[in-house]
C-alpha cells in the first residue's frame, strides 16, 4: 500500500468526499487488494451483507440504428441490411406473455435508433405491457433513445418523458453513457446525445419522479483520468437530483465491433473499476456488477469488490453477446440465489427501486436447508446509504 | 451407541485396551499412522494416536490418566547404527509414525546441531537400510526385537529426558471435543487400570506368539514404558509440542485435555499472522481460516506468502501439450466423462502416427514438454510405455510429465511388478516428472465414494513418496467439491504437507472444484469462484514447504485464473494446444501465450516461461 493511499484510506474512514487525484491513485496503486477491500468495507458498511437481484427480463426490440458507435456489434445502420431485425409490438408483448407463469417484475428495453418507427409505437409498447401485467416495472430507453426521440420527433426531453411516463414508463435504464469526456466521446460515439444531454434527460427524469441508474463504457481508448471524470460528472448530478439508483460499470467487449482490434479490459480491471466506483462515488447508493458483461465468475467475485448488486435473470440478453461475450445470455432465479451465496452474502431480491420482494437466509450450501423469508410485508424499505 | 476405538497394535499399547469394556467400545488396531488416519477421517471417535498426528489435526482433546511414554530409555525408539553418530550421514525414518520420526529429528540436530539427510523407508526396509555412514530410526516391536543387533544405539526417549529433564509422551488416548463422556473415559481409565495389573501376563502371550523370552518384554512393560499421563507428562507433551513448532515440523499446539477448563482461543489474526510468517498450521487452523476469515484476510495473507517465498514480481507458465494415450480404462471413476470401458466402439489407443504431428508442434512452437496421461489400459504392457517414451525422447527431446501414481500402479500390478521398479525402467526410458493429477481428495471415505476402483490415499501416496526417492519430482493436486468437506480438504493438504516433509519432491500445487461434466453421475457440492479463490489462498497457507502455487485457468477460466494471482499463485498453469484447432499451430501458439502473458502483466507481474522444475527459460519480460 502506498503512502497517497494511505491518506485515501484516512479520508474513507473520516467519510470524506474523494478528489479527482484521489480517483486516479486508486486506480494506479499497484496493491489491487488494499483497494478491493476498503472498497469492500464502504459496500457492507451501507448494505451489511445483502447483495440485490431481480426478475428481469430484457428486450431489444430493434437494432437498426441512426449511430455509429465504434464500440458497438449490435446495431445495424440501415432497416433493410443484413440481419437488421424490427419486432412488431405483438411479439414483444408475446415475450412477456408467454412468460406469464413465472413473469419478471420489471422488462428493460434497449433499442436501436430506429428512425422509421412512430413515436406512438414507443407509447403503445408500455401500455401494451402494462394491460398484459398491470404492476410490470417498465424500465426502458436509455437517454440517447430520449434524446433521439426529442429531436427525431420534435419534442423537448420532458415533453418525451411526460408521455412515455403516461403511457407506463416508470425508470430509465442507464446505457448509453459510455465516457462523458469529449476527448473520448467524440471519437467513439460522436452522433448521438453528448454528455450534457445525456444527463439533461436524467436531471429532467428525476424532476418528473423517476429513479435512474447510469453506466461507464471502460476498458477501449479512455485513460483513467477519463474515467474519473466520468464518475465526478455523475456523483455532481446526484449531488442535484438524487435520483441514481446504481452505478454500473460496462466493460467494453471488442469482437465485431470499430474498435476490434483492442484488447477486452482483464478480471483485475473489472474488479478495480467497481472498487473505486464504489470509492467514489459516495452519494450513489448501489454499485452493480454486472454478470452479462463480466461472466458470473467475475461478477461473484465482484461482490466482495464494491458491488451490492449483480443484476437480474436477463433472460435473453443481445447487445454484449453479439460483441463476444462468454456469459450465458440468462441466468436461472435460482443460479443467482446461489451465486450470491456462494460470495458469503445475503440475496435479497429487489424490485427496480429496490424496494424488497424477499430476502433469503444467509447460509450457504445447501440449498434445500434454507428458508425463505418473505418480506412483501417490508416493500418500503429503501436500502440508502 | 458403542463407541469406535481405535489403537496402535504394538504391545505397548496392549495394556491399555486389552481389558476395554467391549459392549461400551468397539475396537480396532493399526498401525500408528493408520490410527491417526481413522480419527482424523472420522472413521473411529476415540483413538490412541501419536501425539505429532494430534497436533497436526489441531481439533482434539487428549483424556486425561493413561498414555504410552517412558521417562529415560524407552527401549522401543531407538537411532541404530555400527558408527557413532558424528559420522552418520542419512538416517532412515520409520514412516509408520511421525512422532518418533519428529523426535528423532529434533533429538539428532539438537545433538549435532545439524540435520543428516532423511529418508523415509518403511520399517522392514529401514532396517536393511543400516550401513557406513547410514543409520536408521526403528520404532515399536520391531525395535525391541532388533536393540542388540547394533553397535551404536541411541534411545530416543533417553534422550529426550537427559535433554529436557521431562517424560517423554508417544502416544495418547484423543477424540474429537465432545465425543467422549465422563463415563467412556471412565471405562477407559478402568481398563488401563486392570490391563497394567495384567503386563506379565500380556507380556507372556505376546512373547509366546513370537517364540521369544517373556523376562525382556514383561520387564519393558513393568520398567520402560510409562503410562500415566498428569501434569508432568502433559509439560513434557508441551514442551515437544513447543519444541517442534519451533523448527517448523509441526504446528504450533496447546495440550487441550478434554472435559479441562476452557482454553483460549487463539484469534484469528494471530493465525493468519501465522501463516504469513510461514508458519505451520493444523487441520483445525485451516478450518478456522476456511470458517472465519474473510476473502480479503485469505487473499492478504497468502499474496504476502507468496511475496515472501518469491520476491520477485514474476509469474511463470509452461508450454506444453496434454496428450491423452488411451480412453480406455477399467476404474470408471463417477466424476469423469472421458474413459470408456475395454472393448468399447470409441475406445481408442494413439498411434505413433497421431502422435507425431502433435509433438512436432509443440516441438515447432518451442513447447518444452509433454503431459501425457490416459486411463487405465489393460492391453498396454510396460514394454509400450518405455518403448513409447525413449522414441518421444529420441525423435523430439520433449520433457515428459507423464503417468498419474494411478498409472503407475496398474502397471506395478498388471506386470507383477514393484511400483519401485516399475519407475526406475520409465525413468530409464525418458520419465522426468509425475503429474499429481488422481488425488482428488485423500480421504479414503471421499475416495470410495467418487472412485472406488481408484487407489486409497496411501497408495497415491506411497507412489509419490517412491518417485520423489528415485529423483523424480511431481506436482500435487487437489479436486474439491464433490462429497468431500471442508475438513477433508484440510486433511487432503495436511497429507501433501507430511509427505513434502519427508522427500521435498513437489514442485507445485493445483486445486480446482469438481467440474461437472455430461455423463458423470456425481451432483456438484459447493462451488463457486468465491470459494476456488479461498480453497487456493487457504493452501498456499498450509502447503508451507511447497515452493508454488498455480492457477487453474483451465478449469476456472482465464479471468478467475487472473484474480488468483492474488490469491497465492505464482503460476498461471500451462499454454496448452487446443487438440481440435486445425489451423497452424504456430498461430495458435503465439496467440495464446500472448494473451496468457498479457493477463500475467496487467495483473502487474512480469511473465516467463518455465520447465517442469520451476526454472526459468530465459528473463522476464
Amino acid at each position: 500500500m502506498t503512502t497517497s493511499l494511505g491518506k485515501i484510506v484516512d479520508k474513507v474512514s473520516a467519510g470524506e468526499r474523494l478528489s479527482f487525484d484521489d480517483g486516479i491513485t486508486l486506480f494506479l496503486e499497484p496493491d489491487l487488494l488494499a483497494v478491493g477491500s476498503l472498497a469492500n468495507e464502504v459496500c457492507e458498511h451501507k448494505h451489511g451483507d445483502r447483495v440485490y437481484f431481480n426478475r428481469n427480463m430484457r428486450i431489444e426490440l430493434t437494432n437498426v440504428c441512426v449511430a455509429s458507435c465504434l464500440f458497438c456489434s449490435f446495431a445495424k445502420l440501415e432497416a433493410h441490411a443484413p440481419g437488421a431485425h424490427t419486432m412488431s409490438l405483438e411479439e414483444a408483448w408475446h415475450e412477456l406473455e408467454t412468460r406469464m407463469d413465472d413473469p419478471p417484475s420489471e422488462i428493460h428495453i434497449v433499442n436501436g435508433l430506429h428512425p422509421g418507427l412512430p413515436f406512438s409505437y414507443y407509447e403503445e409498447l408500455l401500455s401494451g405491457f402494462k394491460r398484459i401485467k398491470p404492476d410490470i416495472v417498465m424500465k426502458c430507453f436509455t437517454a440517447v433513445e430520449i434524446h433521439f426521440f426529442a429531436e427525431h420527433y420534435r419534442l423537448s426531453h420532458e415533453e418525451v418523458l411526460l408521455r412515455l411516463q403516461k403511457a407506463g414508463l416508470d425508470s430509465l435504464p442507464g446505457g448509453g453513457a459510455e465516457i462523458f469526456h469529449p476527448e473520448v466521446r467524440t471519437r467513439i460515439s460522436h452522433d448521438k446525445a453528448t454528455a450534457d444531454q445525456y444527463l439533461e434527460v436524467h436531471r429532467t427524469a428525476h424532476r418528473l419522479g423517476m429513479r435512474t441508474n447510469t453506466t461507464m463504457l471502460y476498458g477501449h481508448i479512455e485513460t483513467f483520468s477519463h474515467r474519473v471524470d466520468h464518475m465526478l460528472r455523475v456523483r455532481a448530478l446526484q449531488d442535484e437530483t438524487n435520483g441514481f439508483q446504481a452505478f454500473i460499470p460496462l466493460a467494453f467487449h471488442p469482437d465485431g465491433n470499430g474498435m476490434k482490434n483492442l484488447p477486452a479490459p482483464t478480471a483485475v480491471d473489472d474488479l478495480r473499476t467497481l472498487a473505486v466506483s464504489r470509492l467514489m462515488l459516495d452519494n450513489v447508493p448501489h454499485i452493480k456488477a454486472y454478470w452479462v458483461s463480466m461472466t458470473p465468475k467475475i461478477a461473484q467475485v465482484g461482490l466482495r469488490f464494491g458491488a451490492n448488486d449483480i443484476d437480474g435473470t436477463i433472460v435473453h440478453e443481445t447487445i454484449y453477446h453479439a460483441a463476444g461475450s462468454s456469459s450465458p445470455q440468462g441466468l436461472r432465479y435460482e443460479e443467482l440465489v446461489r451465486l450470491i451465496r456462494e460470495a458469503g452474502r445475503v440475496p435479497v431480491e429487489r424490485d427496480t427501486h429496490y424496494n424488497v420482494v424477499r430476502e433469503w437466509m444467509p447460509s450457504a450450501m445447501p440449498e434445500a436447508a434454507c428458508k425463505v423469508r418473505d418480506r412483501n410485508a417490508d416493500r418500503h424499505l429503501r436500502v440508502l446509504s | 451407541m458403542m463407541l469406535r476405538v481405535a489403537a496402535v497394535k504394538y504391545l505397548n499399547a496392549r495394556p491399555l485396551y486389552e481389558t476395554l469394556d467391549r459392549e461400551a467400545f468397539s475396537l480396532e488396531l493399526a498401525l500408528p499412522g493408520e490410527v491417526a488416519r481413522r480419527l482424523a477421517e472420522d472413521e473411529c471417535d476415540v483413538a490412541l494416536i501419536p501425539v505429532a498426528a494430534a497436533a497436526s489435526l489441531g481439533d482434539v482433546v487428549f483424556l486425561e490418566g493413561c498414555a504410552i511414554g517412558a521417562s529415560g530409555a524407552v527401549g522401543s525408539v531407538l537411532i541404530v547404527a555400527n558408527e557413532p553418530l558424528e559420522t552418520v550421514r542419512e538416517i532412515a525414518l520409520d514412516l509408520s509414525s511421525r512422532t518418533s520420526a519428529v523426535l528423532a529429528r529434533l533429538v539428532v540436530s539438537h545433538r549435532l546441531g545439524r540435520q543428516p539427510k532423511w529418508v523415509g523407508l518403511p520399517a522392514s526396509e529401514a532396517i536393511d537400510f543400516v550401513g557406513e555412514g547410514r543409520a536408521a530410526l526403528i520404532i515399536g516391536d520391531p525395535a525391541l526385537v532388533a536393540r542388540d543387533k547394533y553397535s551404536h544405539v541411541i534411545d530416543l526417549a533417553a534422550a529426550w529426558t537427559e535433554w529436557t529433564g521431562l517424560p517423554f509422551v508417544f502416544a495418547a488416548w484423543a477424540a474429537r471435543d465432545g465425543v467422549v463422556d465422563e463415563r467412556a473415559h471412565e471405562l477407559i481409565a478402568r481398563a488401563a487400570n486392570e490391563g497394567l495389573e495384567r503386563r506379565s501376563s500380556i507380556a507372556e502371550a505376546w512373547a509366546a506368539e513370537h517364540g521369544l523370552p517373556v523376562a525382556p518384554y514383561a520387564a519393558y512393560l513393568r520398567e520402560n514404558v510409562r503410562y500415566a499421563f498428569g501434569p508432568r507428562e502433559q509439560q513434557g507433551l508441551q514442551r515437544f509440542f513447543d519444541e517442534a513448532s519451533q523448527a517448523k515440523l509441526l504446528p504450533p499446539t496447546k495440550v487441550v485435555i478434554a472435559g479441562g477448563k476452557a482454553t483460549r482461543i487463539e484469534p484469528l489474526d494471530s493465525i493468519l499472522a501465522r501463516a504469513e510468517q510461514g508458519g505451520r498450521l493444523s487441520v483445525g487452523d485451516g478450518l478456522r481460516l476456511f470458517r472465519e476469515a474473510s476473502l480479503f484476510d485469505l487473499a492478504l495473507a497468502s499474496d504476502a506468502v507468496r511475496r515472501r517465498k518469491h520476491p520477485q514480481p514474476v509469474v511463470t507458465y509452461i508450454v506444453d501439450r496434454n496428450v491423452n494415450y488411451t480412453n480406455v480404462c477399467t476404474t470408471s471413476c463417477r466424476f469423469c466423462a472421458f474413459y470408456r470401458p475395454v472393448g468399447h466402439a470409441e475406445g481408442y489407443v494413439l498411434t505413433r502416427d497421431q502422435l507425431r504431428p502433435k509433438l512436432q508442434e509443440v516441438v515447432s512452437a518451442g513447447g518444452v514438454q509433454i503431459l501425457l496421461q490416459g486411463g487405465l489400459n489393460p492391453d498396454l504392457r510396460i514394454g509400450w510405455y518405455e518403448d513409447l517414451f525413449a522414441w518421444i525422447k529420441a525423435e523430439f527431446g520433449l520433457g515428459l510429465h507423464a503417468l498419474s501414481p494411478e498409472e503407475i500402479l496398474h502397471i506395478a500390478k498388471m506386470e507383477g511388478l514393484s511400483v519401485t521398479d516399475v519407475l526406475v525402467r520409465l525413468q530409464r526410458a525418458g520419465l522426468d516428472s509425475v503429474p499429481g493429477g488422481g488425488a482428488e481428495i485423500l480421504v479414503d471415505r471421499v475416495r470410495r465414494k467418487i472412485a472406488k476402483a481408484k487407489c486409497t490415499s496411501d497408495e497415491w501416496l506411497f507412489v509419490m513418496r517412491k518417485a520423489h526417492q528415485l529423483g523424480l519430482r511431481s506436482s500435487c493436486t487437489m479436486m474439491y467439491g464433490t462429497v468431500d468437506s471442508e475438513r477433508d480438504r484440510m486433511l487432503h493438504l495436511v497429507k501433501l504437507r507430511d509427505l513434502q516433509d519427508e522427500t521435498g519432491g513437489f514442485t507445485a500445487f493445483f486445486c480446482w472444484d469438481f467440474q461437472h461434466e455430461q455423463g458423470t453421475t456425481i451432483e456438484p457440492g459447493d462451488g463457486g469462484t468465491t470459494l476456488y479463490l479461498r480453497q487456493q489462498a487457504i493452501a498456499r497457507l498450509m502447503l508451507d514447504n511447497v515452493d508454488h502455487v498455480g492457477a487453474s485457468w483451465v478449469t476456472q477460466g482465464p479471468d478467475v485464473g487472473q484474480v488468483a494471482l492474488r490469491f497465492g499463485a505464482d503460476d498461471f498453469g500451462s499454454v496448452m494446444f487446443e487438440e481440435n484447432v486445425v489451423s497452424s499451430a504456430g498461430t495458435t501458439f503465439r496467440m495464446d501465450a500472448r494473451a496468457m502473458e498479457e493477463r500475467i502483466h496487467r495483473a502487474g507481474f512480469r511473465a516467463v516461461r518455465r520447465n517442469v522444475r520451476y526454472e526459468w527459460l530465459g528473463e522476464p519480460s
